[in-house]
Order: structure tokens, then sequence, then C-alpha cells
């Protein structure tokens, strides 16, 4: 299974296996990692499930949306080049060993 | 017209012979919710001659693809583009993209997440003095002194219009059975209605919003043409229809589910912030908005191996999907621990998913943890009753009892 690597605000690491299809935000919640809030349940409603995607994975990740595009401006945060949101980030085979940057604050 | 190749095996719908707006299955619509899901994956409400899905995938296929279904026919069960049932579209919900992704976006803008995150504190402060004024009575009506009192306290002042009580469950009722076929509910609220009328053209008019509030902000994207001309009033509208009985019914539901099951209550109570799966959990099994309709566009389509005419309504059973065991374990449980956030449809899915929905979502955690944080006991003090309504599952009257040890 794909893995993925969330980096805390506090730089700690966890690393979690998320089966292909399964969106970032579904895995981390589901892990309890308490930085991905992800308030709408993937909604694309709330904006607080930002990460910022290590660089050398962006062009293997899903092109953004106008929606999502939109909600990037609502982070709590604020916007980087690499911001996403993680529940449109949903796993493939050629994002294992994904590194993302939880963004801090999310609310 | 585009000519479109149909699979071989695909089948015609089953027609299901059951009225969903015969009032007693609008009081208890779920034997009818298994015998739309059982059909199969599409059925024919025989009735009405609409095609009906009450099976939470088909359900989001329905709602998530405006190729193959359109919102531009309505949500209710009219097709509002045909002589004599003509009305006004709803320019965000009966649209579909792109013209709809402009209109949304603006909107979105308007009522962003950091705007809505602003009100916190505010909506919680107001919810703990009605929770405070809750337990001193010690017995009310979870619908009228809790869901109706506050919400039409904290959202109307939020976004600047003037929302009296009497006036909009009025308009609410007659919006709400006005989506469903003429039958006696909506020939009902329709004259229940007609003193509101004159009132309610003119509270989506610019000089009836505060000044500097968001609704105004609406009227001015619209100066800067970014809307066309009427959008802004037209949203307005949206706030009064979206923002107000859907929240109000929510509440009451997750309030009568907490009230009935006291296992649940002590979850809440050993952990306030469980409100918020909690409101999802009530939505999901008690789901305000039980329908909505989409249109098959002007081409023969299949949904699932079924074959659809073209150009006819479909309705989609949001309250069945919610309840799909395809989907759920013991769907008829409710269950506090259990997170359904982005998964249940009371929210819809796709481009027009609530766009209210992290109000919806503050108004009743606030609400909930203030009552769970200031009452030790939650019980029901009657027998509830229920307001049937076309396109809704709302309470009317949900008598309550709360104490302190």
């Amino acid at each position: 299974m794909p893995k993925v690597t969330f980096i805390n605000p506090d730089e700690s690491r966890v690393e979690l296996d998320v089966p292909v299809g399964q969106s970032l935000m579904r895995a981390a919640t589901a892990a309890g990692i308490d930085g991905i809030v992800g308030d709408c349940g993937g909604g694309l409603t709330c904006a607080t499930c930002h990460v910022l995607v290590q660089e050398e994975f962006l062009p293997d990740t899903p092109p953004v949306t106008p929606n999502e595009d939109q909600m990037l401006d609502f982070t709590a945060m604020g916007r980087h080049p690499t911001s996403r949101l993680s529940c449109q980030l949903v796993m493939t085979e050629a994002l294992d060993g994904l590194v993302v940057r939880i963004a801090d604050p999310q609310l | 017209m585009r000519q479109v190749a149909i699979r071989t095996g695909v089948v015609e719908a089953p027609f299901l012979d059951i009225d969903p707006y015969a009032l007693d299955v609008l009081n208890d619509p779920y034997p009818f919710h298994e015998a739309l899901r059982e059909k199969g994956p599409v059925a024919r409400i025989a009735p009405h001659g609409v095609y009906a899905v009450g099976r939470h995938d088909e359900s989001a296929i329905v709602l998530g693809d405006h190729n193959r279904f359109t919102a531009a026919g309505g949500i209710g069960i009219q097709d509002i583009r045909k002589p004599g049932e003509f009305r006004i579209p709803n320019r965000l919900l009966e649209n579909d993209p792109p013209s709809h992704t402009a209109i949304r976006g603006t909107l979105t803008k308007i009522l962003s997440p950091i705007v809505i995150r602003r009100w916190r504190e505010h909506f919680e402060k107001e919810a703990v003095a009605l929770a405070r004024q809750l337990v001193e009575r010690g017995t009310f009506d979870g619908v009228a002194d809790v869901a109706e009192t506050y919400v039409l306290k904290v959202f109307p002042e939020a976004v600047g219009i003037e929302l009296p009580r009497d006036n909009v469950l009025a308009i609410s009722e007659m919006r709400f059975n006005q989506s469903g076929p003429q039958n006696e509910l909506y020939h009902r609220a329709m004259a229940k209605a007609q003193p509101y009328l004159d009132w309610f053209e003119n509270s989506t008019r610019r000089d009836s919003v505060r000044r500097g509030s968001l609704a105004e902000m609406l009227f001015e994207a619209e100066d800067r043409g970014e809307f066309d001309e009427g959008i802004a009033s037209n949203m307005v509208r949206t706030f009064v229809g979206g923002g107000t009985d859907s929240t109000i019914t929510g509440i009451g539901h997750a309030l009568h589910l907490l009230a009935r099951n006291p296992e649940q209550w002590a979850l809440l109570k050993a952990d306030p912030a469980r409100v918020k799966t909690a409101f999802e959990e009530a939505i999901r099994l008690e789901t305000p908005f039980q329908v909505t309709y989409r249109t098959t566009r002007d081409r023969e389509v299949e949904l699932s191996g079924v074959r659809l005419d073209p150009d006819t309504k479909i309705g989609v059973f949001l309250g069945a999907a919610n309840r799909d065991p395809r989907k759920w374990s013991d769907p008829s449980r409710f269950d506090v621990t259990r997170d359904t956030t982005g998964v249940h449809l009371g929210f819809g899915v796709g481009a027009h998913n609530c766009i209210g929905q992290m109000i919806a979502r503050l108004e009743a955690e606030a609400i909930l943890k203030a009552i769970v944080t200031v009452a030790d006991t939650l019980e029901l003090d009657g027998e509830p009753r229920l307001r049937p309504i076309n396109q809704m599952r709302q309470l009317d009257y949900l008598p309550l009892r709360i104490g302190k040890a």
C-alpha cells in the first residue's frame, strides 16, 4: 500500500499507509492526526485540511479545481505556492512516498 | 439531439406504486425508502411518473454528474422550465456549471470560512445565554424555544437581514411544500403564506438589508458586475430559504435523538466535543431535506444499467440514501461516535453541496454544546409531533425537560 508522510507543525513525522482511492484528509483524520481538521468532510467548504506538498511530488498530484483554488485563499495559515487541500489529494500508486507538511493554524 | 449508444443489457426502471408525498408516508417514510432501495438502483414512482433513487451510490452519482443530470429543471418535482410549472429558477441551486460556478464563487467569497469563523465567539455566547435560560425553565419546546429561537436570533444578525419568526416560517413552509406535487399540503401552505408574500418580496430588496452586512455585499458584487442584475436579490432569498428551516430542523432532530437515547447523551456529557459528530449523525438519520430533484438531459441516459427517458425528473431521496444498508452498518441506530461527515448526503454532494453547511454546523455545535455543558439530563416531556412538509422531515413540537443534578 502506498505510504504518505505527514510532517506535524512540531516537526514530528507520521507515516501512514493510505489505500489507493482514499483522500489524505480521510487517512489523516482516521489516524487521529490532529493537525488535519477536515471540518466539512471533503465538501470544499471549510479549508481546514490544508497541507504543503513537497515540491518533487507536485507534478503527480491531481490538478487544482476552481473550487479548491478558491478555498485555498481562505485557509487560516494563508496560501503558499505548494498549498493543497488534502481532501482533494486522492491516493494513487504514483504518489507512493509522498511527503506533506501540515499547515498551522487550520482554524 | 445527440445520439448516444446504449449498452446492451440495460433495463427499464421498475415501477414503484407508492406516493412519497402521501401523509402516512411523510409521517413514516422509512418503509417507502426501503421499498425504493430494494426495487433497484433506480425506480419509477408510478403516481407521479418521475424516476427516483434511494441508494447511496446512485444518489451521489445523480447529484454529482451534471452531464447526465441537470439542475436547471428545478430542485422540486415540477420541471420549472415547462409551461404551467414555470417559476423563476434559483440561480444558485437551479443552474449548472459553468454559469453556476461563477455565481457560487462570488457567494463563497462573501460566506468564506474566514468570515464564518469570526462568528464563532458570538454564536457560542448567545448559545450559552439561551441554554442557561432553558435550565431555569426546566421544561420547554425544543423546536420553538431552542432551534427556532436560536437560529432566528444569530443567523439573520450575522447576514444582515430581518427575519420575523411567523413570516419566515410561513414562507419556508410554502417553499418546501411547493417543491412537491400540488397536494393538500401544497395548497394549505400556499394559503397560509399569502399574508407574508409582500413581506418576502420586499425583504430581499436592497433597501431592506442592513448597511455594511453580508447581504449588502451581494448587492455590491452586483454593482461591480460580478453578478448579473437580479442575482443579489435572488441570493438573499437563498439565505431565507436555505439558512433557516434546514438548520432549525437539524437541531430539532439532534435534540430529539439525544433525548431518546440517554446512553448517547452520556457520551456527549463525557466529551462535549462529540456534538460535532452527533449533529452529523442526527442529520444522517433524520435528514432535514428528504428529497431533491435533477432532470435527465435531453437524450437517453443510463444509470447503473437502467435506461432513463430524456428530460424526465429524477428524485434523489437523501433520507433513504442516508439509511442505505449498502453504505451504513446498523443504519437505523443513532450513534454519536460514528463519523459520517462528508459521507452522508444531508448536505448534498458535488457542485451544489450546501454552501452554508459550515454555518449550520457552527450554529448546531454551539447550541448543542451549550446545552450539554449546562444540563445534566435531557429527556422527553411528552410526545413530539411532526410537521408534514412535502420536501422536508421536520419536527413541529418537541417537549423536553432538562435537569441539573
